[in-house]
């Protein structure tokens, strides 16, 4: 046990570490933050709620900046697209929070806040639900007709209506291979900049199918800009909650070490499977953390009264960290096992690359 | 020869980032450990009140409570709580005030003569949707304004030196991380 002087409380570091690697892992390979894991993580080692918050925003900083030298390395930053969505984030995650302080005043903030992430994350859930799967049947066709198939395999139209908008200027992303209007990525960046201001959290869960299925990025691409666009953003965040006074930095410091170690496996990992992969472990996430949402949503709207519901939140959000993990994790072992020839599970083809 | 050169070049990459990343770890725990980073953290009074160590009235209950002994002291040790005025810098070892607020409401604690006493050191919050034990602790205090860019400056640059010292790691190892190329084959 560690006493920390600041939070004023005890917590082993071991569970500080492996919680930052854990997320880190995932964070590191869908390219989100992790703030709706890592937060309830926090309060549950002991923190307080505001703490809980502080801490998770300043250390998903130094994680996103560790994530991003890595997927630079790879190739998986356009700093085009990255540096001109800065500036509508910034503007959005503003008027998500005087939005969320709104509700707050109104005495709806708590409802209000659940309901929108239980009906976003499960609309997004579905969507790429179902467009990936169309996207993994169209790679199972192509290779059974013996055609190549490459990392990426999209089954929607919407980032073509999206390119085509004539609105100057015009930006060309040259990793990304895109043509587009600047105000299409700075109007993306805002929208998913008020839902993360709003949810109080980084918004990557929001910004990669953003990416992806309105501005038309590879996943992997929308996975490394996305971090580079956290670290901005987390930065932000992480100044903001320092100043308010609710950071102690030497929890930070040990989850950020974890991270380290968790965010080199997740960014590697990257490389080691197909854009629908990425998009299924998102939407897993997506799915899994509504239904933490809507049991803590179930224990807030029936007053506070049952608590097997919040203990269930608890459980389901801590749970969903180590399902996450296990499947990256499978993923990579059966990617190494398809690479030399092995046996593997049908569905494994089409998500992950045999040789690169 | 040039797989020989990658490789010395991601050692020295490595040695080079891990002193850098040990010598900010050693300087954030330092920071720590000495008190200067908590002296930053509890630095002013945001309301008026009493400052107090928070941590010692956490258990207090109404069959159970907590007594306080208002002093003017520079340093507070033990049950002590002392007078101060907002914007004023907090005397050592508090991490939490008791607001004139809380004293004129009377809940968790009440103004008796020359003592503070305490019969709610824990109250149940939400955050989130998730409970947290609310105390004392933290309330009423003002953050050193520049210790949030130093918190800032010293994520920013403890990522960068850890993920640069990964990198060089993975180069020195001879583990080849090439750019994915995202645009061959059929998609």
């Amino acid at each position: 046990m560690f006493e920390f002087e600041i939070a004023g409380i005890s917590v082993p570091l071991f569970m500080l570490i492996l919680t930052g690697s854990t997320v880190g892992i995932v964070g590191g390979f869908i390219g989100v933050g992790g703030g709706y894991m890592v937060t309830p993580a926090l309060i549950v080692f002991g923190f307080p709620g505001y703490m809980a918050s502080g801490i998770d925003a300043t250390h998903i900083a130094g994680k996103a900046v560790i994530s991003t030298v890595r997927h630079r390395q790879l190739g998986n930053i356009d700093w085009t697209l990255g540096l001109a969505m800065v500036g509508g984030t910034m503007m959005g995650v503003e008027i998500g929070v005087r939005l969320l302080n709104w509700t707050k005043e109104h005495g709806v903030s708590g409802i209000v806040l659940l309901m929108a992430t239980v009906v976003i994350m499960l609309g997004l859930f579905i969507y790429t639900q179902i467009e990936t799967q169309a996207a993994t049947k169209k790679i199972q066709k192509a290779t059974a007709q013996g055609i190549t198939t490459g990392r990426e395999m999209k089954a929607t139209r919407m980032p073509e209506f999206f390119q085509r908008i004539p609105l100057y200027p015009i930006v060309r992303c040259h990793t990304a291979r895109l043509v587009i209007s600047m105000w299409v990525i700075v109007v993306v960046g805002f929208l998913t900049g008020v839902l993360a201001g709003f949810f109080g959290v980084g918004g990557g869960f929001i910004r990669v199918p953003a990416l992806v299925y309105i501005v038309g990025a590879t996943t992997h691409i929308a996975v490394g800009t996305d971090l580079l666009e956290i670290v901005v953003s987390g930065g932000y965040g992480a100044l903001r909650q320092s100043m308010s006074g609710n950071v102690d930095m030497l929890a930070v410091m040990f989850m950020i070490l974890g991270a380290m170690v968790g965010a080199q496996f997740g960014s590697i990992a990257t490389a080691y499977v197909r854009g629908p992969a990425i998009r299924y472990i998102l939407s897993y996430s997506l799915v899994l953390a509504t239904v933490g949402a809507f049991l803590r949503l179930a224990y807030l709207i029936t007053g506070g009264v049952y608590e097997i519901f919040n203990f269930l939140a608890v459980v389901f959000t801590l749970g969903e960290m180590i399902f996450l993990c296990l499947f990256i994790v499978s993923l990579v072992w059966f990617s190494v096992r398809h690479r030399h020839g092995k046996t593997v599970p049908k569905w494994i083809p089409s998500l992950v690359v045999a040789v690169d | 020869m040039a797989e020989e050169k990658h490789t010395t070049r991601g050692t020295i990459k490595f040695i080079v980032w891990t002193a850098a990343s040990l010598a900010l770890i050693y300087y954030c725990w330092w920071s720590y450990s000495s008190g200067q980073m908590v002296s930053w953290y509890y630095y002013k009074a945001k309301t008026d009140g009493f400052a107090i160590r928070a941590n010692l009235v956490r258990e207090a209950t109404k069959e159970k409570p907590i007594v306080l002994e208002i002093a003017q002291v520079q340093e507070v040790t033990g049950l002590q709580a002392v007078p101060v005025k907002k914007g004023e810098r907090l005397p050592v070892g508090v991490n939490g005030i008791i607001s004139k607020k809380d004293l004129e409401e009377g809940k968790r604690v009440k103004l008796e003569g020359n003592t503070i006493k305490v019969i709610q050191g824990t109250q149940i919050r939400e955050a989130k949707g998730f409970k947290f034990k609310d105390t004392f602790m933290h309330k009423g205090i003002e953050t050193n304004p520049w210790s949030g860019a130093w918190n800032l400056g010293m994520v920013i640059a403890m990522g960068l030196a850890l993920g640069l010292m990964a990198e060089g790691f993975t180069d020195m190892v001879g583990i080849k991380i090439s750019k994915i190329k995202h645009f061959e084959g059929a998609h």
